[in-house]
């Protein structure tokens, strides 16, 4: 499926896995954003990723919750950078390029990098 | 397909099939109720085939692992309870293995257990840091074939046979009381759910994608799935056969999961109570990393981080972050000083409970042709996912009256 043909959002891409250029997991389309508004034609605009995007889908105990544990922030991802949609969305860029990397980053700083086959 | 490959998959599954809680619930089933459960063994190891071999299947061809795809047909809210339900099933499972290995270890060599847990704790997540995810796999798998050992003791006390094979036909013990029928219940549904763990699909998926399984991988898993998790259901079948030809007439009650070994200790003397409970080790510390695993798995596929053991531990940060503090935890549980035996009651209950959420997106997801294309549920496969996945809603309804009725199956 390409980024420009119809779909059905809320059932074929919320909730899908997101995948690099370097086929690296870097989140889950967590909300998206639409451009336009009532009585004007709805565009998709961007995926959004990370736990601050789950606001409007939690509620606000769950919410609370989610931001003591994992923080509330919030990476876009313009449509034009997702390359095709299937059980996953494969975008044509690398996650850096995106600030999707953040998170996997600041982990690794905890970590030696020795001793493994 | 490689038949070499094909061999140590299939031996992997035989050895790494037993976990402490069918060790626990197989040898007491036995000394309760002679041979009479060991149709629950039947039905559920083909229940558990007919998952697994479907997990692998939606790995190899949608190429994404369960949780990934739960998350997508459930939703954030429904997806959410269901990984902080298996969380905590999964968790309470991995701290009754580490108990369990310690205690093997302490069988074995008379260390204290607290230090042997600490100890094995340790080598375990260093093992998991230094080997590649097929070299874990196989370590543990294999070496745990050494279980086989409780296969040979059965054969060698000339048990009826005939009597082994009518315990394949689904029955209730006639001239039960209204009691010793409860806790036969519970058993029913404690079997089912040790066998069908729902980290042993996590895992199994999991490790499909791991291992850069393809649509041509089909055959490889169906193969994997049916020959290795139904040899690996003999040696269960074998540890329930000898407790009812050894401890049933004796009045034996299994009540530590070190007494299982003792029937390899009959028919050998010493040398078959060191094989039985190195086969005992390797098993249970086998499951102990798949069940850390398959939480962490389902952790990072819930969330969309880096995961997987085929990359090294730093390449997928907090994907290892998570598993070391898995293991961390389940620690900690153990050293509260729980009895393993606890924690094995807790782990069979809320396993059972988080089976059918876990199952019902995967058998959807095995049935939509979209996501599956040629490679979706047939017929058989379809009306087997439906039958399973009734039997165990059943079992999760009955579980937690027949736990509290019967004190854990304990009358």
């Amino acid at each position: 499926m390409r980024p420009d043909s119809p779909i059905k959002l809320v059932s074929e891409l919320l909730d899908l896995p997101l995948l690099d250029v370097e086929g690296d997991y870097c989140g889950v389309v967590d909300d998206v954003e639409f451009k336009g508004g009532p009585g004007k034609e709805l565009e998709l605009k961007a995926l959004l990723v990370g736990p601050g995007a789950y606001r409007t889908r939690l509620p606000r105990w769950g919410m609370w919750f989610v931001t003591k544990l994992a923080g509330d922030r919030v990476a876009r991802v313009p449509i034009d950078k997702v390359r095709s949609v299937s059980s996953a969305v494969h975008l044509e860029c690398a996650a850096r390029d995106l600030g999707l990397h953040k998170s996997e980053a600041a982990a690794a700083k905890w970590l030696p990098r020795w001793g493994a086959l | 397909m490689n038949p070499l490959e094909l061999t140590l998959g299939i031996m992997t599954a035989v050895g790494g099939f037993v976990d402490i809680s069918e060790l626990v619930f197989a040898a007491k089933a036995g000394s309760k109720f002679g041979y009479a459960l060991i149709w629950v063994f039947a039905l559920s190891t083909i229940g558990i085939i007919v998952f697994s071999e479907m997990c692998g299947r939606v790995a190899a061809t949608a190429k994404q692992p369960v949780f990934s795809l739960m998350r997508h047909r459930l939703g954030l809210k429904l997806g959410l309870a269901t990984l902080a339900a298996s969380f905590v099933a999964n968790l309470i499972t991995c701290a009754a293995e580490l108990g369990g290995v310690a205690l093997v270890i302490n069988y074995l060599t008379g260390a204290p257990y607290m230090l042997m847990a600490v100890v094995l704790t340790l080598l375990i997540v260093l093992s998991i840091w230094v080997l590649p995810f097929q070299w874990i796999e196989r370590t543990y798998g294999l070496l745990g074939l050494f279980m086989i050992t409780f296969a040979a003791a059965l054969v060698a006390i000339h048990p009826p046979w005939g009597h082994i094979a009518g315990g394949f036909v689904p029955q209730v013990p006639h001239g039960l009381s209204k009691k010793e029928l409860l806790t036969f219940g519970y058993f029913v549904v404690a079997i089912v759910s040790a066998v069908m763990f729902p980290y042993e699909v996590y895992f199994y998926s999991s490790g499909g994608i791991e291992e850069g399984w393809g649509p041509k991988d089909v055959l490889t898993n169906r193969l994997t799935a049916l020959i290795g998790m139904g040899l690996g259901s003999t040696l269960a079948i074998s540890i329930l056969a000898n407790s009812a030809q050894m401890f049933e007439p004796a009045n034996v009650d299994p009540a530590i999961p070190g007494s299982a070994a003792l029937q390899a200790a009959i028919p050998f003397g010493k040398w078959g109570l060191i094989l039985a409970l190195m086969g005992m080790f390797f098993a249970v510390a086998g499951a102990a990393v798949e069940t850390c695993l398959a939480n962490a798995y389902s952790i990072a596929q819930f969330f969309g981080w880096v995961w997987g053991r085929h990359k090294k531990p730093w390449e997928a940060p907090r994907f290892t972050i998570t598993w070391i503090a898995i293991f961390a935890i389940a620690l900690a549980i153990v050293l509260t000083g729980i009895d393993v035996m606890t924690l094995v009651e807790f782990a069979i209950l809320f396993s059972i409970l988080v089976l059918p959420l876990t199952y019902l997106p995967l058998l959807l997801l095995a049935n939509d042709r979209k996501y599956m294309r040629e490679y979706v549920n047939g017929a058989l496969a379809k009306a087997l996912g439906w039958f399973y996945f009734a039997v165990i809603t059943l079992a999760a309804l009955a579980a937690l009256p027949l736990y509290l009725l019967t004190s854990g199956g304990n009358g």
